[in-house]
């Protein structure tokens, strides 16, 4: 029994290092907390949901339509909007984002209705020994996995990544290096704003889709990157990982009601003895 | 003679008056609600409305109520109680309406009844279900649809029957769904089915391998979940995929949509359900309800839409009996009405409470939705036992 809830800890806890790194990029680049993060994730469920229903297209396939699609939608939010918050005091950009979240949601109950839709694609489970793996959920681990890397590479060896990285280290700095920082800014909220959108495809899969639907992953985001410590790259997927064995084992242990109270409780820990999160500091 | 013919003349007059004639000359009767239209209730609370529309088109096609056109006023409060709230208080003190009828959803109702009492109006609440409303000492509430403790009444009176020993229950952590889920715990043990386990889990939740796991474990006969729509699609999903067996699996709201066999497929073969109302069921008028409503609406009448109907014809007979508006004189009435409509049965006890409406269990049969129970109403037989995921 504990090896089929571990194994269900780290499938979910993979999907929200994922997602999560989306949301701590945006905080280490910019000190921005992204309260529209988990709803931009819903966009992206909703692009795979109408490319399923009209066009056939299969969910793994539509990441490759969503998170283009939503780095778009991102990179135009940074410029028109986050853009002037960022030097503001951090009410301003909080205040902002959780305003383009009220938007983005009410504008998809207008577009979409907030009639439940899901995408019956993968059900079902491979079987290995006494335990079960949920194809969808195994897919979406695997596909969280490859992703995330992909963006550590692009983090840690791309010039542009180098910038990125450069840029949540010090702005003043890397801009007297030469770096076009407004650049580094749309590409870091473009690149966030596509992990939410994997993100989003990812979970169409395996939950019913509605407006509302992301902002759990606000939540669940914000609990990872303190937990990992914000700024800190390889901390979201330490904190991803952490979060869905939290989750699941609290589950199995207690009950499944005290589950995030447990995961709150474990941050609340966590900030008294590493006010930094557990891999610390802003290095990256 | 003379007397006669005064007196005559005198019965015409009162006629003319009561009757239809002066429906043109006399100011409608104007009845009032916030609805959800938006928001996370924003479809079902559309629904309501046009269930009170309907019922109004009814009304007036009858020569309106008391003589007077009836016309609905209505108002969105996004699905949020204190719009609700704002909105009720606005009808009654700016609007001036007549009467008012009930928003949907329980925590609304709740927060509005407070309104509604303070200026002493009484209330038809169609579409809440949480008991607690009704036993709060106010005086003008009346509920229309079962409380939410009864929801999985057929699924345990059925697995008792059928000689089930063991259930376990889940509910999200919310008023209704605990409601439910507690209501469905004390049946079972009155029934004798031992509670294997019973687990709540926080709303919005989209993992259930643990508690899914632990139910495996357990293997009990009968699982039974109190739940909204994504929750159940989730956990049975889940339960395919981690090969839970029970003998019957049954959820409470959401079960009963046609959205529920669109995304679930298959796999909601077997599933139990439970509903208010279903068109099918042999109540008085509910035929022609539902054909004059896809008429006007072009689409079928979902059991909140016939609730809402139903709720509105309940306060038009109180009306009707008391031969006036006022609250009181109408609140004796609805207290002793006894009266079968389209929706089924009314009665409540004296704090308004429903004591005679009947829930039905259903279950996804080849893509279709059979009433399995009770007897009396059903118009299918169950399939018993469920078979297990890998021998479909």
């Amino acid at each position: 029994m504990l090896g089929q809830v571990v194994i269900s800890g780290l499938l979910a806890g993979a999907l929200y290092a994922m997602v999560a790194l989306g949301l701590g990029l945006i905080f280490g680049v910019m000190r921005v907390l992204n309260v529209a993060h988990g709803p931009l994730l819903m966009l992206g469920a909703y692009t795979t949901f109408w490319l399923f229903h009209f066009l056939g297209l299969s969910p793994y396939l539509s990441l490759l339509v969503s998170m283009p699609a939503l780095f778009l939608v991102g990179a135009v939010l940074q410029r028109f909007l986050v853009r002037r918050v960022v030097d503001a005091p951090e009410l301003s950009s909080l205040l902002l984002t959780f305003g383009i979240s009220i938007a983005v949601v009410n504008l998809a109950q207008l577009a979409f209705t907030s009639d439940l839709r899901s995408v019956e694609y993968l059900t079902g489970s491979f079987r290995l020994g006494p335990f079960a793996f949920s194809k969808s959920r195994v897919i979406a681990c695997a596909a969280a996995a490859l992703i995330t890397a992909a963006a550590f590479f692009f983090l840690k060896k791309t010039r542009v990544g180098k910038a990125i990285r450069a840029v949540s280290q010090s702005r003043e700095v890397a801009q007297v290096c030469g770096i076009d920082v407004q650049r580094i800014h749309l590409i870091a909220f473009g690149i966030a704003t596509a992990l939410a959108a994997a993100g989003g495809t990812l979970v169409s899969v395996m939950i019913a889709i509605q407006p509302e639907m992301g902002q759990v992953y606000t939540f669940k985001s914000f609990l990872v990157i303190v937990l990992g410590g914000a700024g800190n790259y390889p901390g979201a997927l330490l904190g991803g990982l952490l979060l869905g064995l939290i989750e699941q084992l609290s589950s199995l242990f207690l009950t499944t009601q005290v589950n995030e109270a447990v995961a709150y409780v474990l941050l609340v820990l966590v900030l008294l003895v590493r006010p930094t999160g557990l891999l610390g500091g802003r290095a990256s | 003679m003379a007397v006669l013919l005064w007196r005559f003349a005198g019965a015409v007059a009162l006629v003319a008056l009561l009757g239809t004639a002066p429906a043109e000359a006399q100011a409608p009767i104007k009845i009032g609600a916030s609805l959800s239209l938006t928001g996370t209730y924003g479809k079902i609370g559309t629904y309501q409305k046009e269930g009170y529309e309907l019922c109004a088109d009814d009304l007036n096609a009858k020569g309106g109520l008391l003589g007077r056109k009836v016309e609905v006023v209505v108002y969105d409060d996004q699905s949020m109680p204190a719009t609700g709230v704002r909105l009720y208080e606005k009808l009654i003190t700016e609007d001036k309406v007549d009467a008012v009828m009930g928003p949907y959803s329980s925590p609304i109702t709740e927060a509005v009844a407070n309104v509604t009492e303070k200026y002493q109006k009484v209330m038809v609440t169609p579409l809440a279900a949480t008991t607690s409303i009704f036993k709060k000492g106010r005086k003008y509430v009346f509920m229309i649809i079962s409380p939410a403790e009864v929801y999985l009444e057929g699924l345990i009176d059925m697995a008792a029957k059928r000689g089930l020993k063991t259930v376990a229950i889940v509910n999200e952590d919310t008023l209704f769904a605990k409601t439910a889920a507690d209501g469905a715990a004390e049946l079972a043990k009155k029934k004798g089915l031992q509670v294997v386990l019973k687990e709540a889990y926080p709303k919005g939740n989209t993992d259930f391998s643990a508690v899914l796991t632990k139910i495996k474990a357990l293997n009990p006969d009968v699982v039974a979940g109190s739940t909204y729509f994504d929750d159940a699609v989730a956990i049975i999903r889940q339960m395919r995929e981690l090969d839970v067996n029970p003998k019957m699996l049954g959820v409470t709201v959401g079960g009963d949509l046609p959205e529920f066999y669109d995304v679930l497929k298959k796999n909601a073969e077997f599933v139990y359900g439970a509903t208010q109302w279903d068109e099918s069921l042999p109540y008085p008028g509910a035929k022609e309800f539902a054909a004059a409503f896809k008429k006007k609406f072009k689409h079928g009448p979902s059991y909140h839409a016939a609730a809402g109907y139903a709720g509105c014809q309940t306060y038009a007979e109180g009306v009707r009996r008391a031969k006036t508006l006022d609250a009181d004189k109408v609140r004796t009435e609805l207290l002793g009405l006894k009266m079968r409509t389209a929706f089924g049965d009314y009665a409540v006890d004296q704090d308004g409470f429903q004591t005679a409406h009947k829930m039905v269990t259903l279950q996804w049969q080849d893509g279709k939705i059979h009433i399995v129970w009770p007897d009396e109403l059903s118009n299918g037989k169950a399939r018993f036992p469920t078979p297990p995921w890998n021998q479909r």
